[in-house]
């Protein structure tokens, strides 16, 4: 993002200001679906100083996902209205001559964030607080009609059976799309699981599809903000359980790092009133691994043909072993 | 030998990006991204190194597992199952010169796929199932077993 064309930008945003400057951008890794930028905005209003952190999201030009911006920014937007713990979506634009690519500001939490697994070096207490707000945050969200809070632009499963046919038919055409002639046997063996066995769900809640650690940020309070919105749909409530509870994102008796698996789910049902469907849930944990290894052959397939330099890219194979093992396990193929 | 070798070159190529502009580069996201394309060259003569050798293995183990499932018969190869049109594929592919890894490792996933949907024979699932304990070994020893860590 460039600094000059981003202060024009937000002085036609907010004309009731003058003096705007945008102090201390920088780049910065996370959210791998956009490029991520962070800066503080100055101005002066009504001869009075103020400042706010903040984040601009880009749209890159190749990388993990390919997704909606302007439903993105709904979906926060929405969240932010009902009262989830969200940053504050604030500019939307979609013309891709202001900064070459579509993209949108939103407020910058505080807080800290990892990559997979919450970090086993946090205080205990810190780690029970993120639990009790990751399930609770969860409960919130799978309470929210859809329709009060404007999300029917997600697209309405037609019927019970429409959310688990309709993400498996769309993660097993990202892995056509983008295995480049390569087949993966367990990866071909878990789509044809899935398209074998849908699940039907017993309501229609707004799934956050990423919900996992690693994508909120936090301090010793708990949660600040969930991130990450770029993957919400309407769906199954089992789906963001199964997805946040997988064995890949901590590899050990802890979901996600957070709390043992079994007391996880103990959580859920006493957060959200409703009984964990263990069918459902493992039909969503095959269907998570599944997806996590179609994104990382788009991320891949995306550096091969030179959409994207990150350097990270690349590694996403280091990832694949890990998921296969599990599906290998979950199916019994091995 | 050409000096310095590909691997020397590789290895030259980390110490420069480390040494000479790691220490010029002020963006925390520029000095991330120099970081991964030392891990990346790193990669890169790893697999260079042990790239033929897995390529050799996985193509010696297609062709075993598939004559395995041949010698069984069509006896044990539902004629709905589609599997006997796998097989016929994956012994021509293999018998190309050289195998036709991609073929073999097509007609090995729909093997996969009858094993996990329950519709393979219990004899032929344990020649897949071998195979595939077979090739989660290799791949792990080629790549590793990485998560995304904190």
């Amino acid at each position: 993002m460039d600094q000059l064309r981003l202060t024009e930008y937000l002085k036609r945003k907010m004309p009731h200001a003058r003096e705007h400057r945008v102090v201390g951008l920088k780049r910065i890794s996370g959210g791998s679906s956009r490029e991520t930028y962070a800066f503080d905005l100055q101005w002066n209003e009504g001869g009075e100083t103020r400042t706010r952190p903040m984040i601009g999201r880009r749209d890159p030009t190749g990388g993990l996902l390919k997704s909606d911006r302007e439903r993105e920014f709904k979906v926060i937007a929405a969240m932010h209205r009902a009262g989830l713990k969200v940053p504050e979506p604030l500019y939307l634009e979609l013309d891709a001559s202001v900064m070459d690519r579509p993209f949108f500001i939103m407020h910058r939490a505080s807080g800290q964030t990892g990559m997979g697994a919450f970090p086993a070096a946090e205080a205990e207490t810190t780690r029970a607080k993120v639990a009790d707000d990751f399930l609770g945050e969860l409960a919130r969200l799978q309470s929210l009609d859809y329709r009060e809070c404007g999300l029917e632009i997600l697209g309405a499963p037609e019927n019970p059976e429409a959310p688990a046919r309709i993400q498996t038919a769309h993660w097993a055409e990202i892995y056509e799309r983008d295995r480049m002639g390569e087949h993966y046997p367990i990866l071909d063996a878990a789509f044809a699981w899935l398209k074998a066995n849908p699940v039907v769900t017993d309501r229609i809640v707004v799934v956050h599809g990423d919900y996992r650690s690693g994508n909120y940020l936090y301090d010793e309070n708990g949660i600040i903000a969930m991130l990450d919105w770029e993957m919400a749909h309407l769906g199954d409530p089992m789906e963001d359980l199964g997805w946040a509870s997988m064995i890949f994102w901590g590899r050990d008796e802890l979901a996600g790092g957070l709390m043992e698996r079994e007391a996880f789910y103990r959580l859920y049902e006493a957060k959200t009133g409703h009984r964990v469907d263990r069918t459902r849930l493992f039909f969503y944990q095959v269907l998570g691994n599944a997806k996590m290894a179609a994104i990382c052959l788009t991320g891949i397939r995306d550096f091969v043909e030179r959409r994207t330099s990150d350097a990270v890219m690349p590694f996403l194979e280091l990832l694949l072993p890990a998921l296969f093992d599990d599906l290998a396990n979950q199916l019994r193929l091995v | 030998m050409l000096r310095p070798t590909l691997n020397e070159l590789l290895g030259g190529m980390q110490r420069t990006i480390l040494e000479a502009l790691m220490p010029e580069l002020t963006s925390p996201y520029a000095q991330g991204q120099a970081m991964s394309a030392i891990g990346m060259l790193a990669h890169a003569a790893a697999v260079l190194e042990a790239a033929p050798a897995y390529d050799a293995a996985e193509i010696k183990d297609l062709r075993a597992t598939f004559a395995a499932l041949l010698r069984l018969g069509n006896k044990h190869l539902a004629r709905k199952s589609g599997l006997r049109g796998a097989l016929a594929r994956a012994t021509r592919a293999s018998a190309k010169n050289p195998a036709d890894r991609r073929a073999m490792e097509a007609a090995m996933a729909e093997f996969a796929a009858a094993v996990a949907l329950g519709s393979a024979d219990e004899s032929v699932a344990r020649h897949v199932r071998a195979y595939l304990r077979r090739n989660l070994d290799r791949s792990r020893n080629l790549l590793g077993a990485s998560i995304p860590v904190a």
